[in-house]
């Protein structure tokens, strides 16, 4: 046979017979049958060398193209074959709506992170958080912040107090701090100006409880001196908490209050995040801040010379503000808490839904 | 604080006020008198309305009752029953439909709080078998005054179907008052704050000076105790007929919180409720030898005071007294002995000022914790230049309302209390609020509330008004300055300057991250009462014995509950576990909190602990995982976890039994000589006076000695040589603890010991009686070279001859 239609017969055979291939193993077979040692390509090939001179480089052409087109035609079905078959690792049909192993899930205490996060807020803007005793001297819960014994202003704090198993000294009263704002004089003892604190911690007062009132609850207490700080510095330092801790465009609102610690004194009020400011929602009269608009959240004021000077500072030279809050209160708008006497019964059903 | 009820119409007397009450009360509140609420008579008086008697008719069944058919507007009528007898068909009267809320005339004091108690709310009732739909009131009823004889009958005039409130409603706005602003304490220093607040003009009550002239013999005023009392005024009235006050002056008293009793009595009451002064009237002629003194009280003296209680007076209270007997505790409590009575003819009007202090301390003698109106007044440092005032105004009541003479005044003052000065510059407002008030809109504040002033250059020399006794120094003018100009003018600044030097507290730090940990192995973190009952602390060991120092004590406590201050966490964790236990299956709680320990003569050392309890169901079944209880290995292996997770080492000291745990499973370990870890099963019988499961497992650290061993954190490079694996088994006694076989293998191995794995415990036939099986998993690696075979085998045969001889083991084939 001329080795031109040879070459032809050869190609229309392989080809159609690697397309019906649809098996590895079958192609595998077919490889050997073209292209191995003793293959039908293989050995037009090595009749080559026997043809005529003049024919033998187009012959040799022709022929490799041959093999190559048949490579190519079992590498196409190759992958062809490949594709359609099902992988093995990938047959599996899981019921994904079946539930997950559990995993225990922790949670820390409301306070705890109310805490966290207002020491966090008051770091940002340069205040150190510091914490001091809840048993504390007189001195330090009334003297010192100009509410000597028999002043009218020991009303808003009813004291418990405590008595040392060890004795006690009349001479040297010892109480459940009544407010965190013993630790203005404590660290104006320690440090030297500038100071910015923000001190948390439990405080305790003589009180009938309800949903808004207890006994044990935890405050905040922020002190800010330095030689130029003013009332303006300290409506922005809360301007700011108020906006990182609600979000949004939170207003403060001052309105003119009485501590004998500070003079100018002002009770801090932020506008209501639950209805913007408004006292509505819902149609009806906002739960949240009653009706008012404003969430009343802390006292502040200038520090008062009388404190600075008890403390060896010149008034004339320095000066600066302080500012009180309730944590539970707070805890209790962030977590949608309506009564705080929640947060000290470690109902389990609760503590794990805050 | 001292609440006041300034009723509106009163108020309006001395200012022209503009706006509602809601208005003048915001206008309050923002300048600094805060406005607790604004009430309406009676609640509101919703479902009330102004009726007419359309028909009256006997009851059929009651000779004592009629039936009484209301007309309210709009072709509205009812029928009610009443018992009154004062009512003609045709009056105007007020009608109370089902569903108002009404005083209970029975017990409701009139004009007072009295929330839940002294109030009902109306329902349909049958009265005699006649259905009784509402009520027409009396003026109790109505909380406009205190007459309960019959029903109220109004002005013909009023058009009937209004409601009440429109007709009659006089709006109370109740202040709750700072302690340093007794000038407020009557309603001409709330006018007073109103005019400022508003720009407009102040009408003071016009009172005309008394001539300060009198016969001794007829009044004799003497002060004793100057320090005390410091001014003793009085005015001696005669020709006094006394009866009931003016019908307007009974509805103001009743609406700021007063019960009328005479006109003597009611004016006194009158002048102190407008001017903030307390006085008294005495009658003249009881006065034994014609003296007012306020002088000490004589050891042994007794007095019956108005309250009904015989009291025996000491040195150190001031009274008020004649020239035998005490008539009076001073500011505090009147006498019975000195009363007006309806035959009084002679009036001497006392009106002191006493030191505040005394009052207080007086009152706390006594054991009066309810305060009086004018106790409430007195304790406030009130000005003494209201006394004059005070005297002159009830002297010219009493003659507008008792017929009164005037006969002469006296006023005692010894030595008078200078005004002070308070120099301050115009930059200080600037300095302290953080922004420029312009000077006039600063000098206009000041003069509105009554301040007077002198300026030079920078310089302000101001002079509070004589009833302001709050005013000492510049911030306190900057203040006035302020809250009249309104707080609103304050801007919002963020503060710069030089920024203070942070520390970092190391025990805070770890605390947290200890929280955060904790947080995360699945534990729920509680805080619980730092009071607790004491009788918790005798429950926590099986013989009540004590398991911490004996605690602080809370001497006035609310509550036996909360009575001392806790020395352990042990008991709150008990208390929160078991009330949990009542509703699920385990709890895996814990609290970080500091325990209070007394310290002689000092504060108590406030020891920060960690404490951690799990008890009961720990894992619930479920299609992937099997239920299972905590158990002891539970709490050793979070304590183990949070340990590593902090990077702490192991604390130093001996460890030893812990008080109130299974004495056979569980141990306390000391660090620097105090007691840093306590781990393990609390005493059975602890569990039981508890009610949490037998097997409640508990685990306590002080913070400051997990501090203490905390190490700084040491970079591990991955190694470069490969780890030989090696399993072994060791019989040993049952008497050799796994701490013991573990020591010995980390010793032997030295420093090629990477990890030991305790793979398994085995008791039984094939160890023998009384031995147990440690099967252990070496991982061995050196830090230079690969060990070979024969390292290993040498390592490993080290290790075994360590416990074999040591230990007494066996190896295990």
């Amino acid at each position: 046979m001329d080795w031109r239609a040879e070459t032809q017969a050869l190609r229309e055979q392989a080809l159609p017979e690697i397309a019906t291939d649809d098996h590895l193993l079958a192609l595998d077979e077919r490889r050997v049958r073209w292209l191995g040692r003793n293959g039908l390509i293989t050995k037009l090939l090595r009749s080559i060398v026997s043809a005529p001179d003049a024919e033998r480089r187009e012959f040799g052409a022709a022929a490799n193209a041959l093999k190559a087109e048949v490579e190519a035609a079992l590498e196409h079905q190759i992958a062809k074959v490949k594709a359609a078959a099902p992988d093995s690792r990938l047959t599996e049909q899981d019921d994904l709506t079946l539930p997950g192993r559990p995993v225990r899930l922790g949670r820390m205490h409301p306070i705890s992170r109310t805490i966290r996060e207002i020491s966090r807020i008051f770091l940002s803007m340069g205040f150190e958080a510091v914490e001091g005793p809840e048993i504390e001297w007189d001195y330090y819960n009334f003297e010192a912040l100009n509410i000597p014994k028999g002043h009218p202003a020991r009303d808003k704090f009813n004291t418990l107090w405590a008595s040392n198993p060890l004795g006690d000294d009349p001479s040297r009263p010892m109480l459940f701090r009544t407010h965190t704002s013993p630790m203005q004089i404590r660290i104006m003892e320690q440090r030297k100006p500038p100071i910015r604190v923000i001190v948390p911690g439990r405080c305790y007062r003589f009180e009938a409880t309800d949903a808004t009132h207890e006994s044990v609850f935890f405050q905040y207490e922020g002190l800010a001196i330095d030689e130029k700080l003013s009332m303006a510095d300290l409506k922005g330092v809360l301007y700011s908490f108020a906006r990182q801790l609600f979000g949004g465009e939170r207003k403060v609102r001052f309105r003119p209050d009485y501590f004998p610690f500070t003079e100018p004194s002002a009770e801090i009020a932020f506008d209501c995040f639950v209805c913007d400011g408004s006292g509505q929602k819902d149609g009806g009269r906002c739960p949240t801040c009653w009706g008012s608009g404003w969430i009343e959240a802390a006292g502040c004021g200038m520090v008062h010379p009388d404190a600075l000077r008890r403390v060896g500072y010149d008034p004339d030279k320095y000066q600066g503000f302080a500012f009180g809050g309730g944590v539970d209160r707070l805890a209790g708008l962030l977590t949608g808490t309506p009564d705080i006497r929640l947060f000290h019964q470690n109902d389990l059903r609760y503590l794990e839904s805050v | 604080m001292p609440t006041i009820r300034v009723p509106l119409s009163w108020l309006r007397e001395y200012v022209e006020a503009h706006g509602s009450a809601e208005e003048i009360g915001r206008g309050l509140h923002m300048s600094g008198t805060e406005v607790d609420r604004i009430e309406r008579p009676g609640g509101g008086w919703d479902h009330v309305w102004v009726g007419r008697i359309a028909a009256l008719e006997k009851h059929p069944n009651a000779d004592k009752l009629q039936l009484v058919t209301v007309e309210y507007g709009e072709g509205r009528t009812k029928t009610v029953v009443t018992g009154a007898p004062n009512i003609r068909a045709g009056d105007v009267v007020p009608y109370a439909e089902v569903g108002a809320r009404l005083r209970d005339a029975g017990t409701g004091a009139p004009g007072r709080e009295a929330h839940g108690d002294g109030w009902l709310t109306l329902e349909p009732k049958k009265v005699r078998g006649i259905m009784s739909e509402g009520m027409v009131c009396s003026e109790r009823e109505l909380g406009l005054g205190d007459d309960h004889d019959g029903i109220l009958i109004l002005d013909q005039g009023l058009a009937v179907g209004q409601p009440l409130a429109d007709a009659l409603g006089d709006p109370v706005l109740v202040l709750e008052l700072q302690p340093n602003r007794p000038d407020c304490m009557g309603v001409v220093g709330v006018a007073r704050e109103v005019a400022a607040v508003q720009r407009v003009a102040l009408r003071e009550p016009k009172v005309a000076k008394l001539r300060y002239q009198l016969d001794r013999a007829l009044l004799d005023v003497r002060i004793e105790d100057p320090e005390a009392c410091p001014r003793f005024g009085a005015a001696y009235l005669e020709n006094v007929t006394i009866g009931p006050s003016p019908k307007w002056m009974q509805q103001r008293l009743t609406a700021a919180g007063m019960r009328p009793i005479h006109n003597a009595v009611d004016i006194t009451n009158y002048v102190m409720l407008e001017l903030g002064q307390p006085l008294h009237a005495y009658d003249a002629d009881r006065l034994r030898g014609h003296a007012l003194v306020a002088r000490r009280a004589r050891s042994g003296e007794s007095l019956r005071t108005l309250d009904g209680v015989e009291r025996i007076l000491s040195p150190d209270l001031l009274v008020i007294a004649d020239d035998e007997r005490s008539l009076g505790i001073a500011g505090i409590l009147g006498g019975q002995d000195s009363e007006i009575r309806p035959t009084t003819t002679k009036i001497a009007l006392e009106c002191a000022s006493f030191e505040p202090r005394g009052i207080d301390r007086t009152a706390a003698k006594l054991g009066l914790s309810q305060q009086s109106a004018a106790s409430a007044r007195f304790r406030l440092a009130l000005s003494p230049e209201l006394v004059p005032l005070a005297v002159a105004r009830a002297a010219q009541l009493l003659v507008e309302h008792a017929d009164a003479r005037i006969v002469g005044a006296v006023d005692v003052y010894p030595s008078p209390r200078p005004r002070p000065n308070v120099r301050l510059r115009f930059s200080d407002i600037l300095r302290v609020l953080g922004v420029e008030i312009p000077r006039e809109e600063s000098l206009d504040a000041l003069s509105r509330l009554g301040f007077q002033y002198a300026e030079s250059g920078d310089t302000l020399v101001v002079t509070p008004p004589a009833i302001r006794t709050d005013i000492g120094i510049a911030e306190d003018i900057v203040e006035e300055v302020a809250r009249i100009v309104g707080y609103d003018r304050i801007p919002v600044l963020i503060p710069d300057g030089q920024l203070p030097l942070q520390e970092r507290h190391p025990l805070e730090a770890l605390r947290e991250q200890v929280r955060d940990h904790l947080v995360g192995f699945g534990l729920q973190e509680t805080v619980s009462y730092s009071l607790i009952d004491p009788a918790w602390l005798g429950r926590l060991s099986a013989d009540g014995s004590p398991i911490a120092p004996a605690p602080i004590r809370v001497q006035n406590p609310t509550s036996i509950s909360q009575s001392v201050a806790r020395p352990t966490l042990r008991a709150s964790l008990l208390d929160t576990a078991a009330r949990n236990l009542r509703h699920r299956d385990g709890v895996a709680i814990f609290e970080i909190s500091p325990v209070y320990l007394p310290r002689a003569g000092d504060l108590p050392e406030e020891r920060w602990t960690i404490a951690v309890l799990v008890a009961g169901r720990a894992k619930e079944q479920t299609w992937l995982t099997q239920p299972r209880d905590w158990d002891r290995w539970d709490v050793k292996g979070l304590l183990a976890a949070m340990a590593r997770s902090i990077n702490a080492g192991t604390f130093s000291g001996p460890s030893g039994p812990a008080a109130g745990m299974h004495p056979g499973s569980s141990s306390t370990r000391l660090h620097d000589g105090r007691p840093a870890l306590m781990i393990g099963q609390l005493d059975p019988r602890v569990a039981a006076r508890w009610g949490v499961p037998t097997e409640t497992f508990i685990g306590e650290v002080d913070l400051a000695s997990l501090l203490a061993v905390v190490q700084p954190h040491v970079a591990k490079l991955p190694p470069k040589y490969p780890a030989a694996l090696r399993e072994v088994a060791f019989v040993v006694d049952e008497a050799v603890t796994y701490g013991a076989v573990r020591d010995d293998v980390t010793g032997a191995a030295k420093d090629l010991l990477e990890s030991l794995t305790l793979l398994d415990v085995y008791r039984g036939p094939q160890v023998g009686v009384g031995k147990k099986s440690f099967a252990l998993r070496l991982v061995l690696r050196s830090r230079t070279g690969t060990l070979t075979d024969a390292d290993v085998e040498k390592v490993v045969s080290r290790i075994e001859g360590r416990v074999l001889h040591k230990l007494g083991g066996t190896i295990r084939g």
